[in-house]
């Protein structure tokens, strides 16, 4: 079931609180957090997090199109890795 | 990857026996587009083989039936279970400006802005936030993850085997 939306979006407030003073003082960090349940609010856009996947921080660049997901669907907690082939990474 | 003298070979996919009666294999491909291992032969194994054709017949549970030339029976096919298919790097086509190939990547060596070396490219991660390299780290057993990203990684040097990191505070203990 759907949450409320009257209730608005669940951040825990630490999240909240190591985000902004991240955003204020300017510094280029890994904000280290271990709320893997919170949402990705809109002004998270354009921070990295370090998102706790029971082992280690997996870092989180926040897009546009991450807004309204939780911080712990890209931090997965099984490890795969696969093989290589031909698959590519971009720099964004 | 592994390296022959003059072009790396990539592991593409595997062979995992006999489909059928008639001389047909089971191909499990590690492609990004797993029908695109067809257009990478010819493809070779660890013992020597090499494969100049390879005919996608149908798709299966996990993978691909296929023909490859010099396969026509069935005991020839189940000589084929868990064999490894590798392409040569040249096979692959070329990438776009600043798309590299996680194969490209594996094994550089990764220096800060300043020429100290923080360690080696041990693979390439996407968990669905954009790219990650793996780094392994001298002198400790985990690995640290990078974002692959112009402004955390402003310089990849294929041909020195060098990238160039700017890391975010606190992510390697020394940086």
């Amino acid at each position: 079931m759907a949450r409320s939306v009257w209730k608005g979006p669940f951040v825990d407030a630490y999240v909240l609180k190591k985000a902004e003073a991240v955003r204020e003082g300017g510094r280029n960090e890994v904000i280290k957090i271990w709320s893997r349940r919170s949402t990705i609010l809109p002004q998270f856009v354009g921070l990295t997090f370090g998102v706790y996947n029971g082992k280690k921080h997996i870092p989180v660049n926040v897009s546009e199109d991450m807004i309204g997901q939780k911080f712990g669907e890209y931090s997965p907690t099984r490890t795969y890795y696969g093989h290589a082939a031909d698959k590519k990474a971009k720099r964004k | 990857m592994t390296d022959t003298a003059s072009d790396p070979r990539v592991i593409v996919g595997r062979l995992s026996g006999s489909f059928g009666v008639r001389g047909e294999v089971r191909l499990k491909s590690f492609c990004a587009d797993p029908a695109a291992i067809a257009d990478y032969t010819p493809l070779t194994t660890d013992t020597g083989l090499t494969f100049a054709q390879i005919v996608l017949t149908g798709q299966i549970k996990g993978g691909f039936t296929a023909r490859i030339d010099g396969v026509v029976t069935k005991e020839d096919a189940d000589d084929l279970t868990n064999v490894d298919l590798y392409a040569l790097r040249s096979a692959l086509p070329a990438t776009d400006d600043d798309e590299y190939y996680y194969a490209d990547l594996e094994g550089l060596t990764v220096l800060d802005t300043g020429g100290v070396t923080l360690g080696k490219v041990v693979r390439v991660v996407d968990h669905g936030a954009g790219d990650l390299l793996d780094i392994a780290v001298p002198g400790q057993s985990e690995t640290i993850l990078l974002p692959f990203t112009q402004a955390v990684v402003p310089t990849v040097d294929l041909a020195t085997g060098r990238i160039v990191a700017d890391p975010p505070d606190g992510l390697f203990p020394t940086a």
